[in-house]
């Protein structure tokens, strides 16, 4: 085909056509780009290069009511080692310095040392984990160890801090300080008191817009949007930490001798209702002991005879029995429908007053008065005990308490047998915690306050919240029926079940408690044993409650034996820790010869260091500190005052020297 | 004009330079507030378990010491 002029023009306008829409392409692209697509892509980039932070706060401090710590952050650290940061002569002259200190500061052997970091090096592991959760002072040890001290370059010496809550206390009361966990879900698991003040130990996060920059490092910069983190306050608690030391160590040596399946104890303020120790043991697989559960808070079981209080009280103010009212207790055996309420002593006791039947734990007389009075009108009985508060929870602030189980009449499980076994403390379920804040009440002469755990909540030492005594119910009986316990309850330890705990010193008030349990047909009996009370009697400081589950038979299970002894050596311990004051008025009785005496030996003092003084007509006893305090060693002859001296006054002495008096 | 802005211009780099310093020196005080704090807590520690009452048993234990068996008197003399 000829090459035309026309064809030629042809194909350029072609091509022309082709870039210009070629060109219109990338202005569309371009102009969709920058501006329908232009917020998603911007914003993509900003992601890239700026991050908002959670800063987290930091959590308050968990005190006890001494200021001790509880519970609090701190650092950890993990120590590990860069095996190739090290070059060969360092690593050579410093590789069994450094085993030897490591060994020494963690207790493995050296060579285990030395072949661990070996084979590191050999392998080129640059992470070579040495130890986790170093505390601070170790860390600080470790950092100044041989080739270590040369830094994280030269010596190869890494770490990592995490921050962890720490218990001081340890073990001790692990369950009643407790934890606060969140799930991703934001969810709080929350145990103890931990988790009970969590709010306020909490704090709020803060918020931080961090740019980034090289090395994959994030720098903070300036932004209006930024929220500064709230540190959490700090939270002092009622518990006394050497009052929670004696009732956990008591505990722990009780439960080891009975081998007991777990037990508990509550120490609590009579007046105020501040719990001061609160110790909960369970038993491993392996026979030991630890802080499984709060069975204080948690657990509702049979009380048994503990509960032979509430009955008393209940009846007392319905008064439909008084202290002396006479009961018979039979042949120790009484039989209501198909079942027999059974004295623990064979035989029974005969017929024995109200008071007495207290004392003494009397099943039979308890079953019998109750079921007497009461079983035309069970509900009065029942209601009683409900409106004295026994039928609800406390409302603690730590969760998970159990619930107080009293059967009303009309429930489907209310037989003839129910209203004699509930009187004796069976059928009937209260935790610990409620039997003590009902015990409390009766100490208090009626006024029930509720069980406390927190005082304060401070920032530093600034208060911002306190927390006072709770009254629940100012009178869950009268004043006098409260004296009436009071007097029973002092004289089961003075004479009755708990004669065994007796003291000279002071005086305690409480009711045994042994409960059998698992009381089917052909079951192995078990056993709960408690005693609950307070002291000292004429004027109650603290009351206190000891139960212990399920302890070996062939030990002894009776709440006297197992659960009262405990009792005592906390209350002793306690009491005798709490100083007798005695105010005495300052007598001023001035004498002149004492005052002359006196004046005559200070002079003396001051004006003779080196030379014998004139002592003669002074009495002995002065002189001895006077010559004694120059240096002197002074043989006295005789008694009263001085007559001779074997060294002339005015002569220069020497130190050791000595000295004869003679006195007469 | 030229001295003006380049006047400024230093002054705008000398207090971002400032800035910086100050955040280091922060993140500094901040260690140290750490540190010492995990001493704080070591140290309060240490105390409480040695003035524990089974601590102190163990120990007087050994020197011949005994709980008392009542409990210690004080005499405030009144004036």
């Amino acid at each position: 085909m000829a090459v035309k002029e026309k064809n030629i023009l042809n194909r350029l306008y072609f091509i022309a056509a082709c870039m210009f829409v070629f060109a219109i392409a990338v202005l569309v692209k371009l102009v969709n780009i920058q501006f329908v697509e232009g917020d998603m892509y911007r914003q993509k980039g900003q992601e890239r290069v700026f991050k908002t932070f959670d800063i987290p706060a930091n959590r308050g401090n968990l005190y006890d009511s001494k200021g001790n710590l509880l519970a609090t952050s701190v650092p950890k650290y993990d120590i590990r080692f860069d095996a190739l940061a090290v070059n060969e002569k360092d690593f050579r002259a410093h590789i069994k310095p450094l085993c030897e200190a490591l060994s020494k500061e963690f207790g493995k052997s050296v060579s285990y040392y030395d072949k661990i970091i070996r084979t590191a090096r050999s392998n080129k592991n640059r992470y070579l984990l040495l130890r986790r959760n170093l505390g601070y002072s170790q860390y600080m040890r470790v950092k100044k160890f041989p080739l270590f001290e040369f830094g994280a370059n030269r010596g190869g010496l890494i770490v990592e801090q995490r921050t962890v809550r720490e218990h001081p206390i340890g073990k001790i009361a692990e369950r009643t300080v407790g934890y606060e966990r969140r799930d991703e879900q934001g969810y709080y698991t929350r145990v103890g008191l931990e988790g009970a003040y969590g709010p306020f130990l909490r704090g709020k996060e803060g918020k931080r817009k961090k740019q980034k920059i090289a090395k994959n490092q994030w720098k903070p910069i300036g932004d209006a949007n930024e929220v500064e983190p709230q540190d959490g306050f700090d939270v002092v608690s009622t518990i006394d930490v050497n009052i929670q030391d004696i009732a956990h160590h008591e505990l722990l040596a009780q439960l080891e001798k009975f081998e007991a399946e777990h037990g508990t104890v509550v120490v609590m303020e009579t007046k105020t209702g501040e719990i001061k120790a609160i110790s909960n043991l369970g038993r491993t697989k392996t026979g030991r002991y630890y802080e499984k559960l709060n069975y204080a808070v948690g657990e509702s079981h049979e009380p048994g005879s503990t509960f032979k209080l509430m009955t008393i009280v209940a009846a007392l103010e319905d008064k439909v029995i008084d202290s002396s009212h006479v009961v018979d207790t039979e042949d120790g055996k009484v039989k209501f429908y198909d079942r027999t309420v059974r004295d623990s002593k064979w035989g029974g006791y005969g017929k024995i007053s109200m008071a007495k039947a207290f004392e003494l734990s009397s099943n039979t007389a308890f079953a019998k008065i109750i079921d007497q009075n009461y079983k035309n009108n069970p509900r009065k009985f029942v209601d009683r005990l409900i409106n004295m508060g026994l039928g609800e929870t406390l409302g603690l602030a730590i969760k998970g308490e159990g619930k107080p189980k009293i059967p009303y009449p009309g429930d489907d499980d209310w037989y003839g047998t129910t209203l004699p076994w509930m009187a004796h403390g069976y059928g009937v379920a209260i935790t610990p915690l409620q039997t003590l804040a009902f015990y409390n009440a009766i100490a208090n002469d009626g006024e029930m306050v509720k069980p406390r755990f927190i005082k304060e909540v401070k920032t530093w030492d600034k208060t911002r919240e306190r927390f006072d005594k709770e009254i629940l119910n100012p009178t869950i009986c009268s004043k006098e029926t409260a004296k009436i316990a009071q007097e029973m309850m002092k004289n089961v330890v003075k004479r009755g079940t708990a004669d065994n705990i007796r003291t000279d010193n002071f005086g305690i008030a409480g009711k045994t408690g042994t409960c059998w349990g698992n009381y089917g047909k052909d079951k192995e009996r078990e056993y709960i044993s408690s005693f609950a009370g307070y002291f000292p009697v004429d004027k109650p400081i603290y009351s206190c409650i000891v139960v212990i589950h399920r302890p070996n038979k062939k030990k002894g299970y009776y709440g006297s034996e197992v659960a009262a002894p405990v009792f005592k050596t906390i209350a002793t311990k306690i009491y005798n820790d709490i100083p007798v004051i005695d105010e005495v008025s300052y007598a001023v009785v001035e004498s002149n010869a004492v005052v002359n005496s006196y004046d005559k030996y200070y002079q003396n003092a001051q004006k003779y260091k080196t030379i014998m003084p004139n002592v003669k007509g002074m009495p002995a006893m002065d002189v001895v500190a006077l010559l004694e305090n120059m240096g002197l060693r002074v043989k006295l002859e005789g008694v009263g005052k001085v007559k001779n001296q074997s060294i002339k006054p005015g002569t220069k002495v020497k130190i050791n020297q000595t000295v004869r008096l003679e006195l007469s | 004009m030229l001295l003006f802005l380049s006047f400024l211009a230093i002054i705008m780099i000398a207090s971002s330079h400032n800035a910086e310093s100050k955040v280091h020196e922060i993140a500094k005080l901040n260690n140290e507030v750490r540190e010492l704090r995990t001493h704080f807590v070591d140290g309060k520690t240490e105390l409480m378990r040695l003035k524990m009452e089974s601590s102190i048993v163990k120990k007087m234990m050994q020197k011949g010491l005994k709980r008392p068996e009542r409990p210690p008197r004080k005499i405030i003399v009144k004036n």
